[in-house]
């Protein structure tokens, strides 16, 4: 193949490699590094998250336990959930993933503002100190919507103002890592690589880039409203003074609905990659997919009362809510569809991450039909504030965005690293955790349905039976997830070297050495039709072929 | 910002870099929008829900100060307008000039609004009523916009004395621009909707 000259692009030239230890690894500018101080930073929130969740679970062990207080329960949950959205998930679909892979996918030596990137990461850990930091001045205790009047009502001393603060951080980090992305993706595409030939991660990134940057920018206004009500007493939420509580609830999930999306999206674009590289065929319905990406990102925009439909809507905008998220759900469906029809009849080869990406599958589903159930009013109001929804939200975030997670996690671990993981331990990983993930979540859709209410310390004894089990399933799931750690401390340590290839994929990420070089490509790509098309030559010119056609394991 | 290095890069690596920051640059108006955008919802949710408005004892804000303010800044739109026309065409002291306007004239309408404040306003504060609430939040955050461009300014008309901009290189003048319209833009909706709506 003639190998072209191209001019390497001017951004390329931006940040030379880095000469000192605290350039490299700490301040550092290549998307590469930023994308592995997101996984640690995050990676430790979401253990704090997640020993929030088991205290709460072992205060559930039975109808009256005194192991927390009430006030430590309510801070325990407002501040799993604060935690688990903006300081976990996001960051770790966006900031990591998207960094580690996006920029490759497109053939681009970096995002087009790095230093912009640097900025973005090093807001989290100072988001993450200032939301934890509130636990020591008695934690806000409104969950982690903080309702008002309920949020402005207790003795909550300085600590909402520091809630505010850490999530309003959070915020516009992850609006500036959406204006980045979005830069990245419109200007910085390799030659020849169409919208069209983008790779489908790419595609769910964009989406989720464009919904960091308009709703996230929403989020902040709102936060900045309700800092100014709490700390000037200005009454935009309060009632006694010609506020709305409800005004909050719409300025709220205005962006938070988007933010749903924000957090699967990327999941989907992480199964729209594994699974044709472990069927070995090109991905069904590529259009259909990365279409609906976008249909979902703007009907998300005009869902956001269907978490309100108990709060004193009319009824016509009941109606127009509870439509619109029924109709959210075709373009979900075309995707799940689009997945299964490319599983079928391909040559599946099961290792971990597409174990991880069936798990999804099953999960996600389940998590998505319970969500329409949820958006038809007269369900809703019954199931409202249950554990119904704590259900429902666990099986899409918990099913389907971590284990998202973990498929793209184990996916990219031989870029990311330059070695394996361990098959068997992998395996292990997810059959525990996909098991008992579904015995801890999926009896509270019973417990919900029967009456239990969400965000209680004690309960109706009817339910100790129900509880016990479900809190002894969330200790085994949370193990699951050490042997992840150890099985990433045994590849860093005796994992076989990895190859640049080592799943036989196509998009351009595996076409480098790994780990990725620092410059990523030697040359600019050149790309010459879409990534999915397995059992034809690889669409690129201009990269090394040596490197490309590393015999599959 | 494209300053420090305007004459180590290539006429071609400027243009491909300030594209960049341009589509970067107008995605943060685009946030920037939505936030006034969701003031302007509680605003008119609040406003909608109230029994009467302005609520009891509370004027409506003086109309024609306010007009002159926006007389002012509109004015101040079409001076910068004629000092990016100077840049474009290489007649430096047309864009020093106009600029110097524009800073003036900005500043009038912070002073403009200062008068409004302290002067015209006596019967609500920012947390006296849901009206004070969203006048003052809405009118303050542009305030401090028009404040912000206003330095803005400054500082390219400082960079552009000491020569770091040309007739071809000035990302870094066109960023202020469209920030300064984007600012005028705005205050032609809370016009409205303080002073006339």
């Amino acid at each position: 193949m003639s190998v072209t000259h191209v001019e390497l692009p001017a951004s390329s030239h931006i940040h030379p490699p880095p000469d000192t230890f605290i350039k490299k690894y700490v301040f550092s500018l290549d998307h590469k590094v930023i994308a592995i101080q997101y996984f640690i930073t995050a990676g430790l929130f979401l253990v704090f998250a997640g020993l929030l969740a088991e205290l709460m679970r072992v205060q559930l062990m039975g109808p009256n336990n005194h192991v927390l207080s009430v006030a430590v329960f309510n801070q325990a949950y407002s501040l799993h959930g604060t935690a688990m959205v903006w300081l976990v998930g996001i960051p770790i679909v966006t900031g990591a993933f998207g960094n580690l892979i996006m920029p490759v996918q497109i053939g681009a030596r970096d995002v087009a503002f790095p230093w912009l990137n640097m900025l973005s990461f090093w807001m989290l850990p100072v988001a993450g100190i200032l939301v934890f930091a509130s636990l020591l001045f008695g934690a806000p205790q409104a969950g982690w919507t903080e309702y008002p009047p309920v949020s402005l009502q207790l003795p909550l001393g300085e600590s909402l103002s520091l809630w505010c603060a850490g999530v309003f951080v959070i915020g516009v980090s992850s609006t500036i890592t959406g204006l980045n992305f979005l830069v990245t993706i419109v200007k910085m595409r390799a030659p020849g690589m169409t919208y069209t030939r983008m790779p489908l991660f790419v595609w769910a990134t964009g989406v989720t880039a464009f919904l960091s940057m308009i709703a996230t920018a929403n989020l902040s206004a709102a936060l900045a409203g309700l800092f100014i009500q709490h700390n000037f007493g200005v009454p935009f939420y309060d009632v006694t003074r010609g506020g709305a509580p409800v005004l909050w609830q719409h300025v709220f999930w205005f962006y938070s609905h988007p933010a749903v999306y924000i957090l699967i999206l990327p999941a989907f674009g992480i199964v729209s990659e594994v699974i044709p590289t472990f069927v070995r065929r090109p991905i069904f319905g590529y259009k259909a997919i990365a279409y609906s990406s976008a249909a979902i990102g703007l009907l998300s925009f005009m869902v956001w009362a269907h978490h309100m439909f108990t709060s004193g809507l009319q009824h016509w905008e009941q109606l127009f809510f509870m439509l619109l998220t029924m109709v959210i759900a075709v373009p979900t469906g075309i995707k799940i569809f689009s997945w299964v029809t490319t599983l079928w009849r391909g040559k599946i080869r099961l290792d971990s991450p597409l174990l991880f990406v069936l798990g999804f599958l099953s999960t996600f589903t389940l998590g998505g039909i319970t969500g329409v159930m949820l958006a038809s009013v007269p369900a809703d109001a019954q199931e409202h504030a249950s554990y119904f929804v704590v259900a429902h939200i666990h099986y899409v975030l918990f099913g389907g965005t971590i284990f998202g997670i973990f498929a793209g996690l184990y996916y990219w671990w031989p870029k990311m690293t330059g070695r394996m993981l361990d098959e068997r331990l992998g395996k292990w990983h997810f059959w525990l955790m996909y098991i008992f993930f579904n015995l801890t979540f999926l009896p509270m859709h019973w417990a919900g349905l029967m009456g239990m209410p969400r965000r209680v310390a004690t309960y109706d004894p009817m339910f100790a039976g129900t509880n016990l089990f479900v809190s002894i399933s969330s200790f085994v799931l949370a193990a699951s997830i050490l042997i992840f750690i150890y099985n990433a401390y045994r590849s860093a340590r005796y994992g076989e070297p990895a190859g640049p290839n080592p799943w036989g994929a196509r998009t351009l990420e595996w076409m480098i050495p790994s780990p990725m070089p620092y410059y990523n490509f030697r040359d600019v790509p050149i790309v010459l039709s879409g990534p999915y098309d397995y059992g034809k030559p690889l669409p690129y010119a201009n990269i090394s072929q040596d490197l490309a056609m590393t015999p599959v394991r | 910002m494209a300053a420090a290095n305007a004459h180590a890069v290539s006429d071609a690596e400027y243009a491909e870099v300030s594209g960049h920051r341009l589509l970067g640059f107008l995605f943060f108006l685009i946030s920037d929008c939505v936030i006034f955008g969701n003031f302007i919802f509680s605003y008119l949710y609040l406003r909608n829900a109230a029994p009467l408005w302005p609520p009891v004892g509370i004027e409506r804000p003086y109309l024609y100060l306010a007009a002159v303010n926006s007389i002012v800044l509109f004015g101040s739109g079409a001076t910068m307008h004629y000092a990016m026309e100077g840049m474009r065409h290489d007649r430096r002291s047309q864009f020093i000039g106009y600029t110097l306007a524009t800073i003036v004239l900005g500043s009038m309408f912070l002073g403009g609004q200062a008068y409004e404040y302290t002067h015209l306003l006596p019967h609500t504060t920012w947390a006296g009523t849901t009206f004070g609430a969203s006048f003052y939040t809405l009118t303050g955050l542009h305030g401090f916009h028009v404040f912000i461009g206003v330095i803005f300014l400054i500082v390219v008309l400082l960079q552009t004395l000491r020569g770091t901009y040309t007739q071809e290189r000035h990302f870094g003048l066109t960023a202020a621009t469209l920030y300064w319209h984007f600012v005028d833009v705005i205050w032609v909706a809370l016009f409205f909707l303080f002073y006339i709506y």
